[in-house]
């Protein structure tokens, strides 16, 4: 067989995936402050070592494997998950964890059943609860460089850090009231009726996204799935406003785009066929909003993520389309000879 | 004066891609015959229409037209020159089988004449199919399948394949352009020879010269039959046989079927104008083929004697010899790289494609899913390439391993650079051999049990009768013994 020269390629895949988190970053940066960039720093850093450290362990091309920008990618969407005011430690754990449990344990590129970077997110979200939900910085009072630079060398920062708002509702609801705490400072000064600031980080991943949609870089399956499976799940439940979190403050805060754009269209873990793929974002979407209602943790996406990664060779199996000329679609597995 | 209906396409293709189609390259020039080479070599074997035998011996002096192979179809192959045959050895051919073969190697002489058939004016389906297999006509756009072998009865519709999708082929378009009279007469005598009420012509959109040339023939040809040709959007892969009976007819055939157990006879237009010449007396000698690429300096279509060795052909179309440039027989698609360029022109070379070598690294595949987006018979090659990879052919051929048509889409769109189609190619290779030694099993087993029952049978009559002579013998022991005790006694 001859080939004609692929009009993608794996590294042009990862590199406009890398372009289209721009936007997000400039915007986080904005509204958290430098913090987001010394995260972003020091994850792309461990990310290559561990990298390279793997691909020497096995043996590997280190320049050629390195130039698929995967690792780097990994690297990038932890630092944006992370709180903007984590100390450094707390990223080269969670990055390396990504590359060296996540990925290179399973095979490397394209073997790995879990995401990387959800896998990694968990084991730090459950090993550093406090670290991962408290020190979230304040967007109506973002630090300087100074204050940044030390809450990356390990100082707490005080004042200037928090919870978030999806937090802010989980803890308050027991006593307060929606009402009451829509007067919360954090919710009291937004710019477009939504929550201070972040909007526009929202906004900016959600312009990331839709730009890779253009360039057919991923489908709109996976990303409209989780958005719509999110959304329509808390919309149902959204009769008793003092039971539950708004419908508007599940899609806006968090990492809702964000993950729906870039962690839930990761391919190599997800569902393969288009329909596969639709399903296995509404099971992301409706898996967030239980564990973020019912849930120990406030947000959930990572944990609804790596469920839905066990499920997607079912996912796959249950959704293969009819072949050309024959009556039905394929049922079961076969032999294995 | 026939009738005609043209439309477009109601159907679409299902996946499928838009490739670069590089087809104008080709057409800047008239399509030019070649003055007859010094040598032409002719396979006995790969020819078309299965392993064949020589007619001639070494030494015999053949005109053109004369009978020199003679296949287990019953399809002869005649000399496309006419000269001496020098000598019939082994020699490296054009096939994607890569297999050597003898090849009849004649010495053409100039001064040689040409034999013809005695003309048919009206033919019936025995006569259609004896000249068939005389003047060796077989498939020239895929297999190089006997084509009588197709003439079934029952047969209601006759569906011309011009859509040509492959990239930088124009063989067909060019048959099609300059030949459409005889495409057309050799559709509408076989059609009446067989009974067929329909003859649906299938083109791409990006043909209009062929489509106004057919056109013009079918109003000029007398024919009972209604004619339809179908304009179908330029699409690769929609010049498949299964794919354009979708387009044009509207039917799915599944891969268990042929197109002809639903009544649809499928013929490339090359196949008919060849008919229709034979018919007149002319034994298929020479056939149009596309010689292009950016590594060809005049790229151009040319009518070619079969037999001829593609060096002379790249020669004439101004190539230097040894470049850094790979040629590939067939189109970039589904075409094979040609290892020797001294194999010669077979009925089925479409095409010569010289074009700069394309080596890409192959990356792990990341399960993006854009081979099961353009598959365009809905397979999701990412599971089968897993399965193959991990030796699992049960599971590969569950998932419809063998309904890939080897279209290679699925290798243009993949990030990785995976040769996907050449991994299922090989799959269907080796599902074919696991059947084959299944079946060689299974008779030798149905051997073994037919033995064991026979000797089982012979050892318990042997058994039977040893035990009837024993107790025979026993009784007349007992009978003398007791004699002998009355006797005694």
């Amino acid at each position: 067989m001859i080939r004609l020269p692929s009009n993608q390629s794996t590294q042009g895949v990862m590199a406009q995936v890398l372009m289209a988190l721009i936007p997000g970053i400039l915007a986080a940066t904005w509204v958290y402050g430098p913090g987001v960039l010394l995260n972003l720093a020091m994850a792309s850093v461990t990310a290559w070592g561990a990298e390279s450290l793997c691909l020497w362990l096995r043996r590997r091309p280190i320049r050629v494997r390195l130039s698929d920008h995967s690792a780097l990618l990994t690297g990038w969407l932890l630092a944006l998950s992370l709180p903007p005011a984590s100390p450094w430690w707390l990223i080269v754990v969670t990055v390396a964890t990504a590359i060296l449990l996540g990925k290179h344990l399973y095979g490397g590129l394209g073997q790995n059943p879990l995401n990387p970077a959800m896998l990694a997110y968990c084991l730090v979200l459950i090993s550093a609860p406090v670290a991962m939900t408290t020190l979230w910085v304040d967007p109506l009072n973002p630090p300087g460089v100074t204050e940044a630079f030390m809450a990356f060398l390990g100082e707490r920062p005080d004042a200037a850090t928090g919870a978030t708002v999806l937090s802010l509702y989980r803890n308050e609801f027991a006593a307060l009231t929606a009402v009451e705490i829509g007067t919360h400072p954090l919710l009291a000064n937004s710019t477009l009726g939504l929550i201070a600031g972040v909007e526009w980080v929202m906004l900016a991943y959600l312009a990331g996204g839709l730009w890779l949609l253009s360039r057919r870089v991923m489908t709109w399956h996976a990303p409209v799935g989780c958005l719509a499976g999110l959304g329509v799940t808390a919309a149902f439940f959204a009769f008793d406003p003092d039971a539950g979190t708004p419908v508007w403050v599940h899609m806006t805060a968090g990492a809702t785009v964000f993950a729906a754009f870039f962690i839930v269209t990761d391919p190599v873990s997800g569902a393969t066929s288009p329909r596969g793929r639709l399903w296995f974002g509404i099971g992301v979407g409706v898996l967030t909003y239980l564990i973020r209602t019912y849930g120990q943790y406030p947000d959930a996406i990572a944990f609804a993520v790596l469920l839905m990664n066990f499920a997607a060779p079912m996912i796959d199996h249950y959704t293969r389309p009819r072949i050309v000329g024959r009556p039905a679609s394929v049922k079961g597995s076969g032999g294995t000879s | 004066m026939a009738e005609y209906r043209l439309r477009q396409s109601h159907t679409a293709l299902v996946g499928g891609i838009h490739p670069e189609t590089h087809k104008a390259i080709s057409l800047s020039r008239p399509c030019q015959s070649i003055p007859t080479p010094e040598h032409l070599l002719f396979p006995l074997h790969f020819s078309g229409g299965g392993a064949g035998e020589a007619l001639v011996a070494v030494g015999d002096h053949v005109d053109q037209g004369t009978p020199i192979i003679r296949t287990e179809s019953g399809l002869v192959h005649v000399a496309s020159r006419s000269g001496w045959v020098v000598s019939c050895d082994p020699q490296p051919l054009a096939h994607p089988r890569h297999e050597p073969s003898p090849c009849i190697h004649i010495q053409t002489d100039p001064e040689g004449q040409a034999i013809t058939l005695p003309p048919l004016q009206m033919a019936d389906a025995e006569t259609i199919r004896a000249r068939a297999m005389e003047a060796g006509i077989v498939g020239m756009g895929g297999a190089g399948f006997p084509s009588h072998q197709k003439w079934a009865a029952g047969l209601t519709t006759l569906l011309i394949n011009g859509a040509e999708c492959e990239p930088y082929l124009t063989a067909d378009d060019t048959i099609m352009r300059d030949q459409a009279d005889a495409v057309i007469q050799g559709a509408a005598t076989l059609a009446t020879a067989l009974g067929i009420a329909q003859i649906v012509i299938g083109i791409e959109d990006n043909k209009p010269e062929a489509l106004e040339a057919l056109q013009q023939a079918i109003s000029e040809v007398e024919a009972r039959q209604s004619f339809e040709i179908i304009v179908v959007p330029t699409k690769y892969p929609s010049g498949g046989e299964r794919q354009l009976i979708w387009l044009t007819l509207e039917l799915e055939i599944s891969s268990r079927q042929h197109p002809i157990d639903q009544g649809i006879l499928v013929h490339n237009p090359g196949t008919l104008a060849a008919l229709h010449f034979s018919l007149q007396g002319q034994p298929i000698t020479d056939r149009i083929i596309t010689v292009t690429g950016e590594g060809v300096p005049r790229p151009q279509n040319f009518r070619v004697p079969i037999g001829t060795p593609i060096r002379e052909l790249l020669i004439h179309a101004g190539l230097v010899q040894s470049t850094p440039y790979q040629v590939t027989v067939g189109g970039p698609m589904m075409g094979f790289e040609l290892h020797s360029v001294d194999a010669p022109v077979i009925k089925t070379t479409n095409c010569i494609l010289v074009r700069e070598a394309v080596r890409q690294q192959i990356e792990p595949c990341i399960r993006c899913g854009a081979c099961a987006e353009v598959c365009p018979v809905q397979l999701q090659p990412q599971r089968l390439y897993q399965m193959l990879s991990q030796d699992a052919l049960g599971a590969a051929d569950h998932e419809g391993l063998s309904d890939c048509i080897a279209c290679a889409a699925c290798n243009v769109v993949c990030p990785s650079n995976i040769p996907l189609a050449s991994w299922f190619q090989h799959g269907r290779h080796q599902l074919r051999e696991v059947a084959k030694q299944a079946t060689i099993a299974n008779q030798a087993r149905q051997r073994f049990q037919a033995r064991e029952a026979r000797l089982t049978r012979v050892a318990a009559d042997q058994e039977r009768r040893r035990h009837e002579r024993r107790s025979k013998s026993g009784d007349l022991l007992a009978k003398a013994r007791q004699l002998r005790e009355e006797h005694n006694g």
